[in-house]
């Protein structure tokens, strides 16, 4: 190993340092510990938190600042006409999962605000299907597996991406691969756009969550226990397509990563 | 192993008991009794908020006793306790209910300023699970999105009462439990760290609202 690649060793160390840091289990003498213990589903927290740190740093010296002047810079508008083209760049991965989830229905409904707001829309800047009544919905293919059985494992969070769980990082990458965008061209300008592309959907994710995130800093006596909790009923919401019933549908449609974890209270995501 | 297979059985008999007998305590919630209840709390809340003649500490107090009377305080904060109720001591577990008041007093005239001229509407699905009923509003804050939450509402002693807060899928009672139970493991078990911790929250709440 020490030939091919130097510093192989101690790279699996320090992998092995940082994620491998679990909790310890609540010893089976204390059956509702160990009961609490299994429903928070949490057993890397101490590698949690560190990542949580580390996101925290990140994100107030990078994220947020850059997404409040995002806010302040560009008016509302603007802001919404990026967020509807965002989605409607989306489409194409969920109308795959709408599918793969046997929701027909869900999927005539993303097939014709596809059409008609890429037209109409003026390539999807303008949410026109939604005015003629025909509200959006996310889906990715975290909430796919979901809804094909398979269960969500350990927390984890993940710095700059947020909460999540490994079986959501699988979908995360797997939307990614079947994004038509991603293989689309070559060359210079295809990249540029695609990097554009990214850069603003962490923008505009960002400024969505940045009155939620503020709310649980102000409020939570532990921000990383309030994110864990809320994200993991946010996402079982999502699963179950119960969001949107209140007529409001975020459009762009983020890859489910904490966007539309809200608080009572703070502003939701949204026009 | 057959010693740990009982003890868990019986865990999970005595948890499915605890919470069926806590289940036939409480009588089912009609919904139109419910929806109106909900409606007459909203807008008495509301006018406390958008009343221009009073100062911040007379609507703190005001907005404090209709909470008082229109939030099972006791409950909910028992129910965020969780488990950890019971290694509570009674001087402990009274601190905790008197700061669990003060703190969801606080949180909302810290957001006295943000909430001026708010007003709110019934949304349009109301829904009746076992014993509760869930009441969906949208609250419309001037120069913001209209947001919809939904109020979990219980019949606790012949008297409707709020018992939990619901916002796009997530419940505060749960997320708040989730939050309690994480300071009072990090800190060994003890619950008088959960109260250090509640106290420092309400005196950093009360400079918000002078700031």
């Amino acid at each position: 190993m020490r030939s091919v690649f130097p510093a192989a060793r101690p790279l699996l160390l320090g992998a092995l340092l940082l994620f491998g840091a679990c909790a310890t289990r609540p010893p089976a003498s204390d059956p509702e510990a160990v009961a609490e213990f299994e429903q928070t589903n949490d057993p890397l927290e101490p590698s949690n938190r560190t990542m949580f740190d580390v996101h925290e740093a990140i994100d107030r010296a990078v994220l947020e600042p850059v997404a409040r002047a995002y806010r302040a810079v560009l008016p509302q508008p603007v802001r919404d006409g990026v967020r509807n083209a965002l989605g409607n760049l989306r489409t194409p991965v969920i109308l795959l999962n709408d599918l793969l989830q046997g929701q027909t229905e869900r999927a005539r409904t993303t097939l014709a605000r596809f059409m008609v707001n890429s037209t109409i829309g003026l390539a999807g800047f303008i949410d026109v299907a939604e005015r003629w009544g025909t509200p959006g919905h996310n889906e990715d293919f975290g909430q796919t597996l979901a809804v094909w059985g398979l269960g969500e494992g350990p927390y984890l969070f993940v710095p700059v991406l947020g909460p999540s769980n490994p079986r959501d990082l699988f979908g995360f990458g797997v939307d990614i691969v079947a994004s038509p965008f991603t293989w689309i061209g070559q060359g210079v300008a295809v990249d540029a756009a695609n990097w554009t592309r990214v850069g603003l959907t962490v923008l505009d994710t960002r400024e969505a969550l940045l009155d939620p995130i503020q709310d649980v800093r102000n409020t939570s006596l532990d921000p990383y226990a309030t994110l864990r909790s809320a994200y993991r009923q946010r996402r079982a919401f999502e699963i179950q397509n119960r969001d949107g019933q209140a007529g409001r549908t975020d459009p762009a449609g983020g890859p489910g990563f904490g966007q539309g974890v809200t608080t009572p209270g703070a502003t939701p995501p949204g026009r | 192993m057959p010693g740990m297979n009982r003890r868990l059985l019986l865990t999970g008999l005595a948890g499915a008991g605890s919470l069926a007998a806590f289940r036939a305590a409480r009588a089912e919630m009609d919904l139109a009794r419910a929806t109106a209840f909900i409606q007459a709390a909203g807008q008495e809340l509301v006018a406390a908020i958008n009343d221009p003649r009073m100062d911040t500490p007379a609507r703190r107090a005001r907005v404090g006793a209709v909470l008082r009377r229109t939030v099972d305080i006791e409950g909910t904060g028992r129910f965020i306790l969780g488990r950890y109720a019971r290694a509570a001591a009674p001087p402990e577990m009274q601190e905790y209910l008197r700061l669990f008041d003060e703190i969801i007093v606080r949180n909302l005239s810290a957001r006295f300023g943000e909430y001026r001229g708010v007003t709110f509407a019934l949304g349009r699905s109301q829904q009746r699970t076992e014993e509760d009923a869930l009441v969906n509003t949208i609250i419309q804050r001037p120069n913001a999105a209209p947001f919809a939450l939904d109020w979990r509402v219980s019949e606790i002693a012949g008297q409707p009462k709020v018992v939990d807060v619901i916002a796009e899928g997530t419940s505060l009672r749960l997320t708040t439990r989730s939050e309690y139970a994480a300071v009072i493991q990090r800190n060994g078990g003890q619950v008088s760290a959960l109260l250090a911790a509640m106290r420092n929250q309400i005196q950093q709440l009360a400079a918000r609202e002078r700031g």
